[in-house]
């Protein structure tokens, strides 16, 4: 397997849980190597913010796509050449917030392509605002005097939404993480990983999170999926739901893909001398 | 004029207007004569007042007229409305239920016979048609089985009744002559720069529904599987055009569609396409702004909008059609256009264009197929410094790594912030603004219509006015007409002076242009801004009094 690293330097802080997801992708990647998938057909887009960096650091073809709209890019990936598996990296303001749409129509149409969360809390690269799912009283500063807006819960809104794959995880642990990011990205049909992610700087919550965080080993149906999110002592990481279900593009286009089977030019001008009688 | 006969039909919403203007054009087209026909109706789905005019000759025609031979008013409203645009030898026929002078059919009562009486009433309007140029009963109704397919026993029956009544009238009024027009295809703009991407080679279209680009997502999604496109119609405009981005980098020819709120929620990927070198067409279909505007109506206030989008410099195309069947070649040359140079590209027109149907003949052979430059082998770098700054191409997967970034990169697609490499990245850029330059000087870009007299300056669908108003006030002109608008052809443009400027705009957005790109000195303009085509008989008398 080829290494997935870069020469580009490294910006993120020292400690950032960025760090962990990263290694977490490239173990996901020996993992799915390991089964026969082929990594060839692995591609990213990131939005913008300090997730995005992610872009630079893996040697995967891919989109540095806008602030909200990876997933509208990886859609368009999808759409053109469905053989190709599309993976957004996403930051939790980018995805709720700036591109929220896009996040729910692709769970909506269960379009077959991984979204993982950085989910930290805070923007970090505008150097700390709150974001759709900073706790309510939290003070940035951009809430000096405490967040006054309660927080998306992420997992019910993806079941909600009717994601066919939910799934938390959290870099603290490791393989747990990688485990799950392959699962994702051989899953046929949306899935969804929103990672626990400590902020260093802005909003740091390793302590918090290692005495929360669980692992979560039983398979769960709708009504547990959606009881569990709901708790607020414990945070489990693990798939909380997964079901099967036709993707969109087959959905839309049965076996047909756009650019592999692409009429000839002759076949083209054709069709289209037929339709201009 | 004496040659343009006139067909105007108007009734309310759901009476099946527009479908009778359809099937009125067909039996024109089948005649070998030359068709235009022009749409009017207001943002609603039920009630208020439709019409639809069709004008046509056994020559040249490139415009509707408001003056009719004959008009079909369906109810009282199309015929107040109407009656002042009846031509001197022209004849009113209107439903029985209708106060007024003119020929009476009993077309609501007959209809009431049936049971969809509303959605029925328009095929009263083929039958008078019919019976007032003549037609036989046999041939009427080989009309009404192919325009009126669905419960067709019904719509036959109801539209020989009406033809009785109607040929005791006015049978034989008209006698049309055929025309040599035989085989062109009946269609409106948008189907036209639909089938022109098709021809080159169209793989993937999103769009969000906007009225007048809309019936672009109708037609393709429609035959999306005749001509093997896949049509996605996602959450919204900023979805369409950033799928659009994430489909060109996968290997597609892609194009979009919007009116101006639609496009203007495209403004950042459109910086963004230019930025990551994204080849995507975008279509703009103008109507009347700012805002929501008047969304059923014509207008070229967005031409600053399409010129000047995006945040940052990057090169674009922007070419507008100055017609129905430059509609379908333009949007194959734009296609082809926006691979080569790897850049967005806009065909921007109007709703007179895009919904205005007329018979054209078209070539798709003719159309450049988008092939993109495929990078050679070896290792790749996705912007690698060239002469013309356009860097090859390849697509996932192909053992490499292909990366497109929305921040400035470096030659490999990693983010730099570097002040070599940013300037470096700027000149690319720019060598590849000259590249397309250099180009389109080898390309036809502006149409010049006439040899002689004085000139007019216009462009888009107003050229069809234009020519229309010449044609019918007998008037002398030529009249010069930028295809492309960004890079402006300048070169073309020299020595021409005292120009009659004219399109719909009421800042004058196309006469700025033309005064800061060209030294082309401007006598005088007309502009029409009310949402309403100009009218050939206006235009031409309005023409007559300013021509130097």
């Amino acid at each position: 397997m080829r290494e997935l690293g870069t020469d580009a330097e490294n910006t993120w802080c020292p400690g950032c849980g960025n760090f962990g997801i990263l290694r977490a992708v490239k173990k996901a990647a020996g993992l799915l190597d390991a089964s026969a998938f082929d990594l060839d057909t692995l591609v990213m887009s990131s939005g913008i913010g300090c997730h995005g960096k992610i872009f630079d650091y893996l040697d995967l073809s891919g989109v540095y796509s806008l602030h909200g709209r990876a997933i509208a890019t990886v859609t368009g990936m999808k759409m053109a050449n469905p053989l190709l598996h599309p993976l957004a990296f996403v930051g939790d303001g980018d995805a709720y917030g700036e591109g929220l749409a896009h996040l729910l129509f692709a769970a909506k149409r269960n379009m077959d392509i991984t979204v993982l969360v950085h989910d930290n809390g805070v923007y970090g690269l505008t150097t700390g605002q709150f974001t759709p799912t900073t706790e309510r009283g939290v003070t940035t500063r951009s809430s000096p005097h405490g967040n006054v807006e309660e927080p998306f819960n992420p997992l019910l809104l993806m079941l909600d939404a009717g994601a066919s794959f939910v799934a938390r995880g959290y870099p603290g642990k490791l393989d747990h993480l990688a485990d799950l990011i392959a699962r994702a990205i051989e899953h046929v049909g949306f899935s969804f990983i929103d990672v626990l992610q400590p902020c260093v700087t802005f909003h740091d919550t390793y302590e918090e999170y290692n005495r929360r965080v669980e692992v979560l080993d039983a398979t769960l149906n709708m009504a547990g999926a959606r009881e569990l999110a709901l708790q607020h002592d414990a945070l489990h990481i693990g798939v909380f739901y997964h079901e099967t279900a036709v993707p969109y593009h087959e959905r839309l286009l049965g076996d047909f893909n756009p650019v592999e089977d692409a009429p000839s030019r002759d076949e083209r001008l054709a069709a289209v001398e037929d339709l201009s009688r | 004029m004496s040659q343009v006969f006139t067909f105007l039909v108007g009734g309310k919403a759901g009476q099946g207007v527009r479908s009778a203007g359809s099937t009125a054009a067909s039996v024109f087209n089948d005649m070998g004569r030359a068709v235009f026909q022009m749409d009017d109706y207001p943002s609603l789905i039920r009630g208020g007042h439709n019409f639809s005019v069709v004008s046509t000759s056994p020559a040249e025609i490139s415009s509707h007229y408001l003056e009719a031979q004959l008009v079909v008013a369906l109810d009282q409203r199309s015929y107040d409305r109407h009656n002042g645009h009846l031509d001197d030898d022209g004849v009113m026929v209107h439903d029985a239920d209708v106060d007024g002078d003119g020929v009476s059919l009993p077309i609501t009562e007959k209809a009431e016979e049936y049971e969809r009486p509303d959605l029925i009433s328009g095929v009263a309007s083929i039958a008078s048609l019919c019976a007032a140029i003549g037609m036989t009963p046999a041939r009427l109704e080989t009309v009404v089985r192919r325009a009126y397919s669905s419960h067709v026993e019904d719509n036959l029956s109801y539209a020989m009744a009406i033809y009785e009544a109607a040929d005791d009238e006015i049978g034989g009024r008209f006698s049309l002559e055929t025309g040599d027009h035989r085989g062109g295809a009946l269609l409106t703009g948008n189907q036209a720069i639909a089938l022109g991407a098709a021809s080159a080679g169209l793989n993937n279209y999103f769009a969000y529904p906007m009225t007048p680009a809309t019936s672009i997502l109708h037609f393709l999604a429609g035959h999306a599987r005749d001509l093997g496109i896949a049509v996605m119609q996602p959450e919204n405009e900023i979805a369409a055009a950033n799928m659009a981005i994430g489909a060109a980098f996968a290997g597609s020819r892609v194009m979009v569609a919007s009116s101006g709120g639609g496009y203007a929620l495209m403004e950042e990927a459109f910086s963004m396409a230019g930025m990551v070198e994204a080849p995507v067409l975008f279509v703009l279909s103008m109507r009347p702004g700012p805002s929501t505007g008047v969304p059923t109506y014509t207008g070229q206030g967005d031409l600053d909008m399409a010129l000047h989008q995006g945040h940052g410099e990057f090169p674009r195309i922007v070419a507008s059609p100055g017609g129905i069947g430059e509609a379908f070649s333009l949007a194959g040359e734009l296609l082809s256009m926006v691979w080569r140079f790897q850049t967005p590209g806009v065909l921007l027109t109007e709703k007179h264009c895009s919904e205005s149907a007329m018979n054209v003949s078209l070539d798709p052979g003719a159309v450049p197929w988008a092939e993109p430059e495929m990078h050679p082998g070896g290792g790749y770098g996705r912007y690698r410094l060239t002469d013309t700054g356009v860097s090859p191409l390849l697509f996932p997967p192909s053992g490499q790594t292909v990366k497109w970034n929305s921040y400035e990169c470096d030659e490999n697609g990693i983010t730099t912030e570097d002040a070599d490499t940013i300037a470096v990245m700027h000149d690319k850029r720019q060598r590849k603004q000259q590249a397309l330059r250099e180009h389109l000087r080898d390309m036809a870009t502006v149409n010049v219509h006439g040899d002689a007299g004085p000139v007019i300056a216009t462009y888009g669908s107003t050229t069809l006015s234009v020519l229309e108003a010449l044609r019918h006030g007998g008037l002398d002109a030529r009249v010069v007409q930028p295809v492309y608008l960004e890079p402006f052809p300048s070169w073309e443009l020299d020595g021409y002076d005292d120009v009659v400027v004219v399109e719909q705009s009421a800042a004058g957005s196309f006469e700025q242009l033309l005064r800061e790109k060209t030294g082309v000195s401007v006598a005088a303009h007309v502009r029409r801004y009310d949402g309403r085509p100009f009218a050939p008989a206006a235009l031409a008398a309005e023409l007559e009094g300013v021509l130097p």
